[in-house]
């Protein structure tokens, strides 16, 4: 009856058993997979899924160098996974070929994505040995000296989705350059700061042997750089590293100067600095070389976010898996939910986000770092323009965000995620996009009208954050992705999703320019992600559409149809043009045009 | 500033003659209007106002602030915004607006000041003028107004103690001068005495009302019986009960002594599949069981079905009221903090404190009752009787959460307004007791109802798309209650109720005294004020919030009458059917048992059943009925409930909504529980009135494109024919779910009167179908369908937008109209000439 698998799940992992035959189910009951382009069976198996929620399920596993396919052969109990290898963070053998009791014999495997599965083999000969190793290659091909699957795919879109984000085009729609601030081609060949993309905006005033001297006082250098300006007031969001104050206090005046170059662009009596770390952790870096800035920045304040480190982060979502898989705590729900502080880390990042917001559009230039500025600030300065600005609030615009804030600066997919690696353990491991598509997650909560995107797409994500499937999030830079020739090669996620935007899009959406959205960050009106979290759990089922959703679901249909059917009639009538021009109704020119089309006249305003 | 209002008074010179004043406001302006564009009730005067003040909007009104006038008079706290358009003299009284409460309502004035804040009590003098005025109310709203350095002084320092004075903090007798207030004035008295009660839902006031639900039910076997026309039988039930056909009245008559309270086992809904689901009060003991009498008791207790009786023991798994009071009072406190004794729990300890009120607990434990007993009946042709000592609080919670589970209609704003009547109102919930309006009672008070309503709002949150109803009508019957001046919660049974408003009196003996603590002064005196249902909404809130109490979309599947009591096809019922008749069980702890005491009569000890009527244990049937619930762990499983959504497979409708009672899947009303926090208030994104919702914007591009291809189609001739017959049925199927409407608001429910207002003339589009590819229509057919579909479409979408989203704030809500009127003519300019 369960399918582990939640309906909003991305496309690429429910594929759907059509409904065949007993018979035929059981003759071929991998048939009826579809593999993507360039997927290629590796090995097929009977095995047994140990189904948490089931218990043993009979059937037979695929894996391909893109997933791991399990279809249970008795009818009776529809069980079917789809997991993409990139997803497997570990594979452990469990149970030895001496080993007693029913189903101990089989493999372990921990997923990214808060589940894990157990597979039964039988104790004869070396049934396990072959899949072991083989899926133990294809998860983690890094390890193994293979291409991930993102550069073995042949996938073909119509609507590359490497050109999303060009950041010449982004700084224009900002406005940018302008009479204060200068665009900089400084780290063309990622010369100043290899972790940088190789566009910055800097301070009109700065010249390039400041940027140089900066860098030098900026951990890895990383220099402050705008990330977003205020149409009206000017204001902006920097972003940068620490600086390397060290224990001995070292002073700068080129950062020092250059920081006041910050303030004055918009001439407002002081620059705010916020430092994402707690002020312990803070002092504490100082011992590394780094530190914080200290009273000789004049016309500057700091102020200190307390959100805490990626260590501290991955614990808490370990505890949250502990607690939700398989079975979620029943009694005490709340309190455990409560000491996992899963939720006040999220709170953290909010209502820093949120300051930061509302300094800015106030009229006040902030500046925002944490240690290195790949995680902490990352994510604050994305939630903060997604506050300030409706445009990322788009589903195009959402896309521009990630590309800008997330992978063109430099937040180290690879590390953090591990991408093809088998080393599980590694303490650069945490999930920190996954807080930050937490984050938006609880805006689009309390603000259900303001995101042109749906939940969908937040899993959707998150989903190939993991899978390997494409481009998008590899590596940890541009520097990286260019050696590697990521853009030439693989296929980025947004050619997937601008493929087929209206999966993706929230019917409740109002398009309203100019205004901030403040969510409320309170225990109180933070809830659980229950549909990402505990999405495996069959007993979540999926949350159910509001009657309004429904509603568009059916007619998003019924015009495909139409479409269709107005098209073969225009086919076989000779001159269906002109009967067409004449139509009553203003709407008209742009309904007879193809579905795509009809989507961006969704979008924009009428 | 405030010479020359007549109106306007010190307060200290006022309240002695609130009355006098009332009395001669009365009938010289009845409809009076204050200068200020406060519109009064007749002989509703306004005792102080203040100009230039700020309302504080919380998260459904879009957050932010609104200036205006703000108002006491003694029935209220009024706030009338700027530029809010000018009252409609003729309109019928509202209670309240949009922004005003009740005094009555209201629990604690607080009053913030340069760095301070005071609880202001009716003796409070305060030595600072307050910057802030925040009233928090027994709904759990707190309302904070802001008074502007533009407000004079002397009027925010008079104003506050007008209502410290007036809002009558809790005292015996307090009620009736609210009462008085509100209602008192003769045209108050006469335009109530005029009001038509709703006619769309069921009062179970008189005999035919009943057969009426018996016959939606497809009850048959079961008769309505007046023995306790005149409360002789039994005081706290209603007139009318519901017994099986073959009692006769005589045998029913000796059977209310076995019982407490005399309420014995009486029908309350049938299910689809044929089970009856009953309500009783525990046994009287050290009672002898005549033989006669154990004949009836039998039939009576098994109802229509001779062979088994499941008795659903509710005190064992559920919290007693006293448990259900302590967790509301600290959820009470959790939610509202308070800034006046600033206790509030820091925001980490938030979740576990929570937890800790057990109110969470509570409703989950109601929600698995009713969900075992909707399993049960769903296995079909079997008695469950739910029985608890006095049968008259969590009995109502757990009948009325079962019929909401599995009877499409009682999710429906008047099928559950019924369903209220039936099992709380009529069947003698001791709502005033519970609610304890006077604070005179503590020991009975009991927010019984409130967490009903908390369980309904879990179903509907977990299934938005199976209610018509919203939580707006939830969040409103949850506000009335608190207001002292409704009928139907201002007595403890019909009895009472009957009592009061006919006068019965004299041939009465009052039961505990009731009648004084209700009117301490004047209980006989024909001036009270007459008492209105809590269903008269059109009293109590204006249209733009009425709009709100249903969804604009109609729920899925269509909403059908029940036809007959006999749909089965449940497979469990033949094993079921086979047990021996007579056959009771008990279910306790979701186990099934059949305890030798279990039916006094039949234990060992008592009377003559022994020799007649001994059976055995019949334990064999028990895995059957264990299956019954096992079933619904089953459906706990999605698959089982997503088909039953989505354009595939027509779900069954009397398939029970049965909720997720998983520690993540139980949510906390916010939107009633949280609205007034102050530190937080979540908002939502206020919707722009000029923007066509996306939804409007889709629908008419696809009536567009069928218009076009209906001219298209008929202009080829035969090739359509054929073309279109095959889509025709994926057209009629994606519309299944809604019943065949129109694009935006599809379903015409047959029997629902409510839905009118927002469906156009109910023009299927199968029909509209047939006629394009049935061969050609008359030319001007098709350019015509969408003009009364624009119309429908078109003048509902100012509502439609709002309680949709429900945020916007009023001033934005009331220009909607404007902009979308005056859209209209341009988008059906062509077809309107035509």
């Amino acid at each position: 009856m369960a399918s582990p698998i939640s309906v909003y799940n991305s496309n690429a992992l429910d594929t759907h058993i059509s409904s065949t035959s007993r018979e035929s189910l059981k003759m071929e009951l991998l048939a009826d997979v579809s593999l993507l382009p360039g997927e290629d069976r590796i090995i097929d198996k009977d095995i047994i899924y140990i189904c948490p929620f089931n218990g043993a399920v009979k059937g037979k596993v695929l894996i391909t160098n893109y997933r791991l396919y399990f279809k249970s052969s008795d009818a009776d109990v529809a069980v079917m996974l789809d997991v993409p290898l990139g997803a497997i963070s570990r594979v452990e053998k469990m149970g030895g070929a001496s080993s007693r009791g029913e189903n101990s014999y089989g493999l372990d495997i921990t997923c990214k994505d808060m589940r894990n599965l157990r597979f039964a083999l039988k104790q004869e000969g070396h049934s396990r040995r072959d899949i072991f190793e083989l899926l133990f290659k294809y998860a983690f091909p890094l390890s193994h000296s293979l291409p991930l699957f993102a550069y073995v795919t042949q996938e073909k879109y119509e609507e590359s989705g490497w050109n999303i984000y060009k950041p010449m085009e982004e700084f224009r729609r900002q406005g940018l350059p302008n009479n204060k601030w200068r665009i900089t081609f400084i780290n063309k060949n990622y010369e100043l700061c290899d972790t940088y993309p190789t566009v910055l905006a800097v301070p009109f005033k700065s010249k390039d042997e400041d940027l140089r001297r900066v860098a030098a006082f900026r951990s890895r250098g990383r220099i402050p750089v705008l990330s977003w300006i205020h149409r009206e007031n000017q204001a902006v969001i920097v972003r940068c590293s620490q600086p390397l104050v060290g224990m001995s206090g070292k002073r700068n005046k080129d950062d020092e100067r250059y920081l006041d170059m910050i303030r004055e662009a918009n001439d407002t009596p002081k620059l705010t600095i916020y430092d994402a770390r707690p002020n312990v952790n803070a002092v504490a870096n100082k011992a590394t070389g780094g530190g914080y800035e200290g009273d000789e920045y004049q016309n500057a304040e700091l102020i200190f976010l307390d959100i805490q480190n990626i260590h501290v982060m991955r614990e808490s979502l370990k505890k949250l898996k502990d607690i939700v898989y398989p079975n979620v705590e029943e009694s005490h729900w709340l309190s455990s939910l409560e000491s996992t502080h899963w939720l006040e880390h999220v709170k953290l990042v909010l209502s820093g986000a949120i300051q930061v917001a509302d300094k800015v559009s106030s009229g006040n230039s902030v500046v925002v770092h944490c240690s290195d500025g790949w995680d902490r600030t990352a994510q604050l300065t994305s939630l903060a323009m997604l506050m300030l600005d409706s445009h990322y609030r788009t589903l195009r615009g959402f896309q521009v965000l990630i590309e800008k804030e997330w992978i063109s600066f430099g937040h180290k997919f690879a590390s953090r995620i591990g991408h093809g690696d088998k080393n599980h353990a590694d303490q650069d491991r945490s999930p920190i996009f996954v807080q930050f598509i937490d984050c938006v997650w609880q805006m689009t909560k309390q603000f259900p009208t303001a995101f042109e995107f749906n939940e969908r797409l937040l899993l959707t994500i998150l989903d190939h954050l993991y899978s390997c499937r494409f481009g998008t999030f590899l590596y940890n830079c541009e520097n990286a992705r260019d050696q590697h020739e990521v853009r030439s090669k693989a296929v980025s996620l947004w050619s997937l999703v601008n493929s087929k935007m209206d999966i993706y899009l929230n019917p409740f959406y109002t398009p309203e320019s100019g205004r901030v959205l403040y969510p409320v960050a309170s225990m109180r009106h933070l809830e659980l992600w229950v549909t990402y979290y505990i999405r495996w759990n069959p007993r979540i089922q999926q949350q159910q559409q509001s009657p309004v959703e429904q509603r568009y679901k059916e007619l998003l249909a019924l015009r495909d149809e139409y479409l269709k059917k107005l098209e073969e009639l225009q086919l076989s009538d000779s001159s269906p043009s002109s009967r067409l021009a004449n139509s009553s109704t203003p709407n008209t020119s742009s309904t007879s045009s193809t579905p795509s089309q009809q989507y961006t006249h969704l979008q924009t305003p009428l | 500033m405030l010479t020359g209002s007549k109106t306007t008074f010190k307060v200290r010179q006022m309240l002695p003659d609130i009355k006098e004043r009332m009395l001669s406001q009365s009938g010289v302006n009845a409809r009076s209007r204050d200068v200020f564009g406060l519109r009064c009730l007749p002989g509703e005067c306004v005792l102080q106002r203040a100009v230039m003040v700020r309302k504080k909007l919380t998260a459904r009104e879009g957050r932010g602030w609104l200036s205006g006038t703000l108002f006491c008079t003694h029935f209220r706290v009024a706030f009338v915004p700027q530029d809010s358009p000018r009252p409609d003299d003729n309109a019928d009284p509202v209670l309240l607006g949009d922004h005003d409460v009740a005094l009555a309502s209201i629990e604690k004035v607080v009053v913030v000041g340069p760095n301070r804040t005071k609880l202001v009590t009716p003796n409070s003098s305060l030595k600072f003028t307050p910057e802030e005025l925040v009233l928090y109310c027994r709904d759990l709203r707190v309302i904070c107004f802001l008074f502007d350095r533009l407000t004079p002084d002397a009027q925010v320092l008079e104003i506050t103690y007008t209502i410290a004075k007036t809002y009558q903090p809790p005292k015996p007798g307090s009620v009736l001068s609210f009462q008085n207030a509100a209602l008192g004035s003769v045209e108050m008295k006469q335009f109530l005495s005029n009001r038509r009660r709703n006619a769309h839902m069921n009062w179970y006031e008189s005999v035919s009302d009943w057969e009426q639900e018996l016959e939606r039910c497809g009850a048959m076997g079961w008769r309505v019986s007046s023995v306790n026309d005149r409360f002789e039988m039994s005081t706290s039930l209603s007139r009318f009960i519901v017994v099986p056909h073959k009692v006769l009245d005589t045998e029913l008559k000796k059977s209310f002594a076995h019982f407490n309270e005399g309420r014995i086992p009486r029908w309350c809904w049938r299910h689809p599949r044929g089970s009856d689901l009953l309500r009783m009060a525990s046994f009287q003991n050290n009672i002898y069981h005549e033989k006669d009498d154990i004949r009836n008791l039998e039939m009576i207790l098994f109802g229509c079905q001779s062979s088994l009786c499941v008795v659903v023991e509710l005190a064992e798994e559920l919290p007693s009221p006293a448990d259900i009071q302590l967790a509301h009072s600290r959820l009470r406190a959790l939610c509202l903090g308070d800034i006046s004794t600033s206790v509030s729990v820091p925001d980490d300890k938030w979740l576990s404190t929570l937890e800790s009120t057990h109110w969470l607990d509570y409703t989950r434990s109601c929600l698995k009752k009713a969900s075992e007993v909707a399993c049960l009946l769903r296995g079909g042709h079997l008695t469950v009787a739910l029985q608890e000592a006095d049968d008259r609080d969590l009995s109502c919670v757990v009948s009325s959460l079962v019929q909401v589970m599995c009877d499409p209609h009682c999710r429906t704003q008047h099928g559950f307004q019924s369903l209220v009547q039936k099992e709380w109102v009529m069947a003698g919930h001791r709502f005033y007791s519970r609610i304890n309006y006077h604070r005179d009672n503590d020991k009975e008070e009991a927010p019984v109802f409130l967490l009903f309503l908390d369980c309904v709002w879990q179903l509907l949150s977990q299934y938005p798309s199976r209610f018509q109803l919203t939580d707006d009508f939830l969040l409103a019957l949850h506000d009335s209650i608190h207001l002292p001046l409704f009928s139907s919660f201002l007595a403890n049974c019909q009895r009472e109720r009957c009592k009061r408003s006919q006068n019965l009196g004299q041939s009465y003996t009052p039961v505990n005294g009731w009648r004084d603590m209700l009117h301490p002064d004047s209980s006989s005196d024909p001036c009270d004020p007459p008492l209105p249902p809590v269903w008269d909404w059109d009293l109590q809130y204006s249209k733009h919030r009425r709009d709100r109490f249903t969804q604009p979309v109609p729920p899925v599947p269509p909403l059908q009458p029940l036809l007959n009591g006999n749909l089965n096809t449940n497979p469990d019922t033949h094993r079921l059917a086979d047990t021996l008749p007579g056959s009771v069980f008990l279910l306790s702890r979701g186990t099934f048992s059949c305890p030798a005491n279990l039916l006094p009569w039949r234990s060992t000890s008592s009377g003559p059943y022994k020799k007649s009527h001994r059976r055995a244990a019949s334990s064999e049937n028990v895995p059957g009925l264990e299956r019954l619930l096992k079933a619904w762990a089953l459906t706990e499983f999605p698959q089982a409930l997503t088909s039953t959504s989505g354009p595939q497979g027509p779900l069954d409708p009397y398939e029970p909504l049965l909720p997720l009672l998983m520690g993540p899947c139980m949510g906390l009303w916010r939107e009633c529980y949280l609205r007034g926090a102050l530190h937080a208030q979540a908002f939502s994104h206020p919707i722009s009135a000029n923007h066509l919702h996306p939804v409007e914007r889709l629908a008419q591009e696809v009536q567009q494109l069928k218009d076009k291809l209906a001219q298209v189609s008929t202009g080829t001739d035969g090739i359509p024919s054929t073309k279109t017959a095959e889509p025709r049925r994926t057209d009629a199927n994606l519309n299944q779910n809604t019943n065949n409407g129109t694009f935006l608001f599809p379903a015409v429910r047959p029997q629902s009167k409510a839905a009118p207002r927002m469906t156009p003339p109910p023009t299927s589009t199968t029909t509209n179908h047939q006629q394009t590819s049935r061969g050609p229509p008359p030319a001007s057919a098709p350019p015509s369908r969408p003009v009364r579909r624009d119309n429908g479409g078109g003048s509902n979408s100012g509502n439609k937008h709002t309680f949709l989203f429900g945020h916007s704030s009023v001033t934005e809500a009331r220009t909607y109209p404007a902009p979308n009127n005056a859209k209209l003519p341009k988008s059906n300019g062509p077809s309107l000439a035509s």
